[in-house]
């Protein structure tokens, strides 16, 4: 096994996108920014991946809807431009740029030619800095959010979700969501005056991490970036310890719930099994607990896609993994979805999995034949920009050094079994986890 | 939304320069290297990039596209046929065939551990395969080094497949699992019985994953049939994109592809055509849900017909964008939360739809009317000159974008085999650089009469069952 990972570190370490990453990665505080430059060989091809404490934990005791709303008011417009003005710019060159407010982060993305990214950074740094956040604007994007809220309500996965998270996450966790319709009447009531206070409390470059990856002159970037952000302020950092889970030794509050959700005139049930961890993902037993839920639940040779979809044929798919764990402790869960008919025969065999892995653990030649696949699919990942700048930005925001993404394969191959064995036992608890069905059950 | 990838993929074509060339012997240029053609290989022709061989002792077709910017390999099998080739009773029949293609071959199985979900993700390769009205398509993304294993296996089971009863009993609820999950989305639901009103004769009329009773109730022995008529090397094209050395490849091709012979019976294909359509139709699915939509479709050419770019540009004026009519329209006044335009290509006539999501207060009336006026404005007074423009600068920066990994450019590749021409891959943005304002103008007036339309609502119903 070891010789495997050395052979194929050496074949990928002949190639510039992966040999010594952490060396190739330019990371330096500009303009008050987290910046992070990566020359990679694709011709004139830049992606950008940026993220910002400003996501809908953010909202705190107030409007729970204004996180989000301000999210999308960045791109309707500007102090100096409107947002067709913006568009036409854009659209002229093919480039793209999106935004997206999760439960901690306001993230940014962008795709462009490089002679497109002056434009882009320029666009970027107005959008973030003096959105327009106009009364009329404000009005469109509330009624769309309404609407997509709406549309959620009749989510068989929208709604296990919001259930599950809600019942493993306390209150003042950043990862409890509001629920559907809560944040329903939040939209309602938001005022473009919240919006604009948001905006001015948390939108700033203290804890702004910002990834161009692709084509990028390493000379020309930092210039540029410092230029189109020059004078910005403010920002805060991430909540990373508020309303942080218990261990499992101390069951959660809905441990060993079991949610149903019934919604009419539904053919598919979606369903959640799982807990909350103590755990964040740069934690020492995290990539212990993540391979051997691997082995579980990641891929058709995993342990619940060969019995209950291959052998049972109870499925279309299943999986497990951990979640919401990068900037606090998250979530272990399996996933899946079931036919009405066959949700008893699905949830039976599905913990019968669940607890055999559970007690019995992982075996040695499960272990080897993961960690070389892990590994494998590690470096085919980083083989596009957009791959590699997504990498990176999860590498910071976890809380490692870039010397991590070098160094990920070899702590892969350096897990053992018992190691993995105790991670599982360590941390989670079949008896305590939470059980959510929703569909027309 | 049935959005077809095709469409969506032609964003990133390369204006490439085109150099179309005969059949002919060795020496060639493949990328930079001039090499002989191996014993046992035609070349046929090289075009932006993309080298063209047939295995002459077979027919295989084989697409090779060098691309060392990272080591990774994107080895393809597409084969031409679809749900387009099924029957009353063995809808869906294509693709429970795609499924039952990871139960293992003579020589691969999952029971002697060296199956080809084993093999792939035991080398951390991206694998997966997907089915349209047109092809079945089996692809990975696997380091250079793990390639031959995989050439191996993929060979193995376009002739060696083991379809057994029992994969089929299981994988038949793991399919129907599949299907209902489809049926979960009111939208969904729509498009296929829009797509199913638009064509009457055109087997385009059934969902690709088939009719319900179909897939409980098709027996081994028709997937067996079905196997052995279109799983045949002179009905499959493979495609290779990324860090390879062309002479190995082909070697191995030939190694693993070239003990099959040719399909022993020509390759049955679709003689039947669509009717003219006499009159407007309509469809409603009205089950629970918050929020309507609506669906506006029409037949159009199939997917290499010359008016396919400036239909092609008409979409994107659409809806691409802020820019876009659509948006500015239906989005923006408030009327829609999106709305969309794009034609799924296909190898026979092909379907272009308008939709939107109803905002909250609109009515379907209301967003048809807007959507169809879209249509009218343009037959009326046409697109602007800059209009067309922004969607040509748009395809120049889709090239650089495509080049950026090796999946993309497989994958869109496979969707011109799947309409007849791979060729299009590299011209059709050639094409689109020709298309004037005029050309967006005549197509929409062609296309898109009022009595030619197939209208779907979506009409959702208070739910019955809510919070508990």
């Amino acid at each position: 096994m070891k010789a495997w990972v050395l052979s194929l570190a050496l074949c990928f370490c002949a190639l510039p996108a992966a040999a010594q990453m952490a060396e190739r990665a330019r990371r330096a505080p500009v303009a008050g920014i987290d910046l992070v430059t990566y020359h990679t060989d694709v011709k004139d091809v830049v992606v950008l991946v940026g993220a910002m404490p400003a996501g809908d934990a953010f909202a705190s005791s107030g409007n729970g809807a204004v996180p989000t709303l301000t999210g999308m008011m960045l791109d309707r417009g500007t102090s100096a431009q409107d947002q067709f003005a913006i568009a036409r710019q854009l659209e002229d060159v093919g480039a793209e740029i999106s935004y997206a407010v999760g439960p901690q982060s306001l993230q940014v993305r962008a795709k462009c030619l490089k002679k497109d990214l002056p434009l882009v950074l320029t666009i970027i740094a107005a959008e973030l800095r003096a959105p327009a956040l106009a009364a009329a604007e404000f009005g469109k994007a509330r009624q769309q959010l309404i609407g997509m809220l709406e549309a959620s309500l009749q989510s068989t996965d929208a709604r296990s979700e919001e259930a599950f998270a809600r019942a493993v996450f306390p209150q003042g966790n950043p990862n409890r969501p509001h629920t559907l319709e809560e944040l329903l009447g939040a939209a309602k009531a938001a005022t473009v005056d919240e919006v604009r206070a948001f905006h001015a409390a948390y939108y700033g470059p203290a804890h702004f991490t910002l990834v161009l990856a692709g084509d990028v002159a390493l000379s020309e970037t930092e210039p540029l970036v410092a230029q189109v952000f020059a004078g910005w302020s403010g920002g805060q950092a991430y909540r990373e310890g508020a309303g942080a889970v218990a261990a499992v030794s101390t069951a959660p509050a809905s441990g060993g719930a079991e949610i149903r959700i019934p919604l009419a005139d539904k053919t598919s049930v979606s369903f959640l099994l799982g807990q909350a961890t103590d755990l964040r993902a740069r934690d020492p037993e995290a990539l212990a607990l993540q391979v051997g839920t691997a082995i579980l639940g990641d891929g058709f040779t995993s342990r619940l896609m060969s019995t209950v979809r291959d052998r049972e044929g109870l499925t279309y798919g299943i999986g497990a993994g951990l979640f919401d764990d990068t900037l606090t402790a998250g979530a272990w869960q399996i996933d899946a979805t079931f036919v009405p008919t066959l949700l008893p025969k699905g949830v039976a065999s599905t913990r019968r999995e669940l607890q055999q892995w559970w007690q019995g653990g992982v075996s040695e030649a499960e272990l080897a034949l993961r960690k070389r696949g892990l590994i494998g699919s590690y470096f085919v990942g980083l083989s596009t920009t957009t791959g590699l700048a997504d990498r990176i930005l999860l590498t910071i925001q976890r809380g490692y050094d870039l010397d991590w993404l070098d160094a990920y394969p070899h702590a892969v191959d350096a897990l053992t079994v018992p190691a993995i064995n105790a991670a599982i036992r360590s941390h989670l608890d079949p008896a305590k986890m939470v059980m959510v069905e929703a569909g027309s059950l | 939304m049935s959005r077809c990838s095709l469409s969506l993929g032609l964003l990133s074509f390369a204006c490439a320069a085109l150099a179309t060339g005969a059949a002919q012997t060795d020496p060639v240029q493949t990328g930079a290297v001039p090499m002989r053609v191996p014993d046992g290989f035609a070349f046929v022709q090289s075009l932006g990039g993309i080298d063209e061989y047939r295995l002459t002792s077979n027919g295989l077709e084989i697409l090779l596209v060098p691309d060392r910017s990272a080591p990774v390999v994107t080895f393809q099998v597409t084969y031409r046929v679809g749900s387009r080739n099924e029957v009353t009773g063995t809808t869906g029949a294509t693709h429970i065939l795609e499924h039952m293609m990871f139960k293992g071959s003579e020589g691969y199985d999952d029971a002697r551990g060296n199956g080809v979900k084993q093999y792939l993700e035991h080398v951390g390769g991206e694998y997966n395969a997907n089915t349209s009205v047109d092809r079945t398509t089996y692809f990975a993304t696997v380091g250079a080094k793990d390639l031959e294993g995989y050439v191996a296996i993929e060979a193995d089971r376009m002739r060696r497949l083991l379809l057994r009863e029992s994969d089929r009993q299981a994988e038949m609820t793991v399919v129907r699992n599949e299907y209902e999950r489809g049926q979960n989305d009111p939208d969904n639901v729509l498009i296929e019985d829009v797509t199913a009103a638009a064509y009457v004769a055109l087997p385009y009329h059934h969902p690709v994953i088939g009719w319900l009773s179909d897939i409980e109730h098709v027996p081994i022995e028709k997937l067996r049939a079905f196997y052995d008529t279109f799983y045949w090397p002179d009905n499959a094209t493979v495609t290779v994109v990324g860090d390879f050395d062309t002479a190995t490849i082909l070697q191995w091709l030939k190694k693993y592809y070239g003990v099959y012979p040719r399909s022993p019976a020509p390759i049955p294909d679709v003689y039947t055509e669509e009717p003219a359509q006499i009159g407007e139709r309509r469809v409603t699915v009205q089950r629970s849900g918050e929020l309507g939509s609506v669906v506006i479709a029409h037949k159009v050419p199939n997917g290499r017909d010359a008016d396919q770019p400036a239909l092609d540009v008409l979409d994107a004026i659409l809806s691409s964008g802020k820019s876009a009519r659509l948006y500015r329209a239906l989005v923006d006044s408030g009327l829609a939360l999106s709305a969309s335009a794009g034609t799924d290509l296909h190898r026979d006539i092909s379907l272009h739809t308008l939709y939107a999501q109803l905002a909250e207060g609109a009515t379907q009336a209301q967003v048809e009317k807007a959507l169809s006026a879209e249509i009218t404005k343009i037959q009326a007074q046409g697109v602007t000159a800059a209009e067309v423009e922004r969607v040509k600068q748009q395809y120049v920066a889709a090239d650089a974008y495509r080049r950026d990994g090796t999946a993309g450019a497989a994958a869109e590749i496979n969707e011109w085999i799947a309409v007849g021409d791979w060729t299009l891959y590299v011209r059709f943005p050639q094409l689109v650089a020709a298309v004037s304002p005029a050309d967006v103008q005549r197509v929409t007036r062609k296309y898109f009469a009022p009595d030619k339309a197939t209208i779907g609502w979506f009409v959702a119903e208070p739910p019955t069952e809510h919070r508990p």
